[in-house]
C-alpha cells in the first residue's frame, strides 16, 4: 500500500494476523485491506485456513496475534457461508422476521415480502424452510443478509452445491452490491471462473500469505508461468 | 436500548416456543419420561402401603430434573442445525439475551411438564395437597427459577457431543443437589403438612441458589456460548 | 518458560520435604499422641482423614481460582492447574470419604451417616467427577478449556449452599468431633497439625508434578507440527 492517501477509506484491515489452533499454526502474518466497492478473492488449497480467516474477519474469533481493524459497524456485515443459519421448522417469512428482530430492525410485513421477492422466494413465503432445496435455502440466507443493507459481504464458498440459477442470482446480487459501494470478500473454489470479477486476490498457501495483490497481476503470474512450461 | 432489549429476547423465546410446540416431541418426551418415572416409583411400595410425602416430593423433583435436561438439550440443539448459533454470535445482540431467553422458554416448558407430573403424583402416589395453591405454585416457581438458571447456563455445554443428554445429566445433577434438597423438603411440607420449622430457611436456600446462578450465568454465559 | 523452571525445581524439593514430614507425622500420630479412651487405636484414622478432607477441599478451591484466572488470562498453564487440582481433589476427597466411612462404622456402627461434612464432600466428589468427565468428552481443546473453566467456577460457588443445605437436611445436628476440634487434647492437636502440614507439602508436589506431566503431554501432542 504505497498510496497512503486512501488509508482512511477502508472497511476492514488486517495487519500481521497470525492464528494458531491449539498450538498448531494455521497461518501467519496475513495483511490485507478491504476497500469499499472492491472484490477480494480468497483462494488456497483445502485446510489452508480460508474459513478461519473469514471467521477472523467477521469478528467471530479473535486472531492469536496481529490486529483486525473494523471501520464499519459489525451489524452491517453480511456473512454467507456454507451454513445457512436457517431454521428448518420455520417458514421463509418467519425466518426473516426472526433475524430482523435479532438485529433490532423493525421491518414491516411488506418489507419482508419485498426481500423474499428479491431472491425469488415470494411464492414460498409461508412454506417451511425445511422443504427447501439447497439453492432455495441459500437464497433465503441471501435475503437474510440483504436486509442488513450490508457494507461488507463475507462469502465463504456460498455457491457450493447451488443450481446454476441460484448461482447466477448470487453473482448478480454481489455485483450489484459492489456497485453500491459494498465490499466483497469471497472464498472461492472455482478460482479461474471467478477471477474476472475480482479486484484483488489473496492466496493462502503453506501456512502463509503466498500472494496478495491485484487480480490482474495474479492472472499474469498464473498464466505466465503456465505458458513457460 | 430498553425496548430493543425486550424485542430481541422475545424474538428468541417466540421462535423457540413456536418450533418446539409445532414439532411436539420437544415437550412430549420430557412429559412422558416423567410420567413413567412416577408410575414406576409407585411400584416401590407394597400395595396398600402409603408413599411418604417426602418420597413423593423427591419423585416430583426427580422427574422435573430429567425434564430439565431434556428440555434444555432440545432448546440449545435448535441452534445446531444449519449453525444458527454462528448467526446469533454475529448479530449485535448481547449473548446474555440468549441465556435469558432460553431460561424463560425452559421455564414455560418445565411448568407445562410439571402440570402433568403433579396430578400423576396425586393419583399414583396417593398424595394430597395440604396447603393453598398459591404458596405451592410460588414454591415451585422459586425452585424452577434455580433449575432453569443452571439449565440455561450449562445446556449449551454439551452441544455437538454424541451423548449430550447423559453428559449434561452427569454435570448438572450434582450441582442441583442443594436446590433439590430444598424442593423436596418444601414439597414434603405441601404434601404431608408436616412442618420441620425450616420452611422459610429452605425457601432462602432456593432463593440464594437462584440468585447465585443467575449472577454467575450473566457473567459466564458468553464464555460458554461464544466458543466457536 | 518461567513457569516450567519453577515447577522443575519445586517438585523434588516439595516431594522430599513432604516425605520427611509425613514420616515425622507418623511419630506424632502413633507415639506422641495418646490413644483415645473410647475408640482406641481406631481413632488414629482421624489423623489421615482430616488432612485428606482439608486438602481435598483446598484443591477444589484451587480449581476455582485456576479456572477464574484461565478465563481472565487465557494462559494454558492455568487450565492444566485446574485439571491437576480437580484430579488431586477427587483422589483426596475420595480417600477422605473412605476413611470417614471406616470411622463411622467404628464410632457409630454404620458405614454412612448424614453428616453435613461427609455429605458435602460426597456431593463435591460427584460434581468434580462430572467436571473431569466433561474435560474428557469434548474434542475441541479450546472449547473444552473454556467450558470446564466455567464449570470449575460454578462448582465452587455451589459449595456454601451444598454445606448449608446438607446441614439443614438433618435438623438434629450430631456433634461429631465437637466444633473446630475443641474436644481434642493438646497432643492430639499437635499431631493433627503436623499431619496437615505434611499432607500439604505432598499435595503441592503432586499438583506440580501433574501440571508438568500435562504440559509435556500437550507438547508431545503438537510435536509433529513443529
Amino acid at each position: 500500500m504505497n498510496n497512503s492517501s486512501h488509508d482512511h477509506d477502508f472497511i476492514l484491515r488486517l495487519e500481521g494476523v497470525t492464528h494458531f489452533f491449539d498450538q498448531r499454526l494455521v497461518f501467519k502474518n496475513v495483511n490485507l485491506v478491504v476497500e469499499p466497492g472492491s472484490i477480494l478473492l480468497v483462494a488456497g488449497p483445502n485446510g489452508a485456513g480460508k474459513t478461519t480467516l473469514m471467521n477472523i474477519m467477521s469478528g467471530l474469533i479473535p486472531p492469536s496475534a496481529g490486529m483486525v481493524e473494523h471501520r464499519a459497524s459489525r451489524d452491517k456485515y453480511a456473512f454467507l457461508g456454507h451454513h445457512t443459519f436457517i431454521y428448518n421448522g420455520l417458514s421463509a417469512l418467519d425466518n426473516l422476521r426472526f433475524w430482523s428482530g435479532i438485529y433490532g430492525l423493525r421491518l414491516t410485513e411488506h418489507e419482508h415480502l419485498q426481500l423474499l421477492d428479491m431472491v425469488g422466494l415470494k411464492a414460498f413465503a409461508h412454506e417451511k424452510a425445511g422443504n427447501f432445496s439447497r439453492g432455495m435455502s441459500q437464497r433465503l440466507s441471501l435475503a437474510r443478509v440483504l436486509m442488513l443493507k450490508p457494507v461488507l459481504f463475507l462469502l465463504d464458498e456460498p455457491a457450493t452445491g447451488l443450481d446454476p440459477a441460484s448461482r447466477d442470482l448470487l453473482r448478480e446480487v454481489i455485483s450489484a452490491g459492489a456497485g453500491d459501494g459494498a465490499a466483497i470478500v469471497w472464498v472461492s473454489h472455482t478460482l479461474k471462473e471467478d477471477l474476472d470479477m475480482a479486484d484483488r486476490v489473496l492466496l493462502l498457501e503453506g501456512k502463509k500469505q503466498a500472494f496478495y495483490g491485484l487480480a490482474r497481476d495474479y492472472r499474469n503470474q498464473l498464466y505466465g508461468t503456465s505458458l513457460e512450461h | 436500548m430498553g425496548p430493543l432489549l425486550n424485542i430481541r429476547f422475545l424474538c428468541l423465546t417466540h421462535k423457540d416456543l413456536k418450533l418446539i410446540l409445532a414439532d411436539g416431541s420437544g415437550i412430549v418426551q420430557p412429559v412422558l419420561l416423567g410420567l413413567i418415572l412416577v408410575f414406576v416409583f409407585s411400584l416401590s411400595t407394597p400395595i396398600g402401603d402409603e408413599v411418604s410425602a417426602q418420597a413423593a416430593a423427591s419423585v416430583f423433583w426427580l422427574a422435573t430434573c430429567f425434564a430439565l435436561v431434556l428440555v434444555f438439550n432440545t432448546l440449545y440443539s435448535i441452534e445446531e442445525t444449519n449453525q444458527a448459533r454462528t448467526g446469533l454470535l454475529l448479530s449485535p445482540m448481547p449473548l446474555q439475551h440468549v441465556w435469558l431467553s432460553k431460561a424463560v422458554t425452559g421455564l414455560i416448558l418445565l411448568l407445562l411438564a410439571q402440570f402433568f407430573f403433579f396430578p400423576a403424583i396425586i393419583v399414583f402416589l396417593g398424595q394430597e395437597l395440604m396447603t393453598g395453591w398459591w404458596t405451592f405454585l410460588g414454591t415451585v416457581l422459586l425452585v424452577d427459577w434455580g433449575l432453569v438458571a443452571v439449565g440455561s447456563l450449562l445446556g449449551a455445554l454439551s452441544q455437538g457431543h454424541a451423548a449430550r443428554e447423559s453428559l449434561l445429566s452427569v454435570v448438572i445433577f450434582p450441582l442441583l443437589v442443594p436446590l433439590l434438597l430444598a424442593g423436596i423438603r418444601m414439597g414434603a411440607h405441601f404434601f404431608g403438612g408436616a412442618d420441620d420449622g425450616h420452611l422459610s430457611a429452605w425457601a432462602g436456600i432456593a432463593f440464594a441458589f437462584g440468585s447465585v446462578f443467575t449472577g454467575a450465568a450473566i457473567i459466564l454465559f458468553p464464555f460458554v456460548y461464544n466458543e466457536y | 518458560m518461567r513457569d516450567s523452571q519453577l515447577i522443575n525445581t519445586g517438585i523434588p524439593a516439595l516431594a522430599v520435604l513432604g516425605g520427611l514430614a509425613l514420616a515425622a507425622a507418623q511419630y506424632f500420630i502413633w507415639i506422641y499422641a495418646p490413644v483415645e479412651a473410647t475408640m482406641g487405636v481406631l481413632q488414629k484414622i482421624f489423623y489421615f482423614h482430616l488432612p485428606l478432607a482439608w486438602w481435598g477441599l483446598i484443591s477444589f478451591f484451587m480449581v476455582f481460582c485456576a479456572s477464574l484466572l484461565f478465563l481472565i488470562t487465557r494462559r494454558s498453564v492455568m487450565d492444566r492447574l485446574a485439571q491437576a487440582a480437580a484430579e488431586t481433589g477427587l483422589l483426596f476427597s475420595g480417600l477422605a470419604l473412605a476413611t470417614g466411612s471406616l470411622w463411622a462404622k467404628a464410632a457409630w456402627n454404620t458405614w454412612w451417616t448424614w453428616d453435613p461434612r461427609l455429605s458435602t464432600t460426597l456431593i463435591m466428589w460427584f460434581i468434580y467427577a462430572g467436571y473431569l468427565v466433561l474435560r474428557q468428552s469434548i474434542d475441541n481443546p479450546q472449547k473444552m478449556r473454556a467450558l470446564s473453566a466455567v464449570l470449575g467456577i460454578v462448582a465452587f460457588l455451589n459449595v456454601p449452599l451444598v454445606f448449608l443445605s446438607a446441614r439443614m437436611w438433618r435438623s438434629i445436628h450430631p456433634a461429631v468431633f465437637g466444633s473446630g476440634g475443641g474436644g481434642l487434647e493438646p497432643e492430639m492437636m499437635t499431631a493433627v497439625m503436623v499431619s496437615i502440614a505434611a499432607w500439604g507439602l505432598l499435595t503441592a508436589a503432586i499438583l506440580l508434578f501433574r501440571v508438568r506431566q500435562l504440559h509435556i503431554k500437550d507438547r508431545i501432542k503438537t510435536l509433529y507440527v513443529f
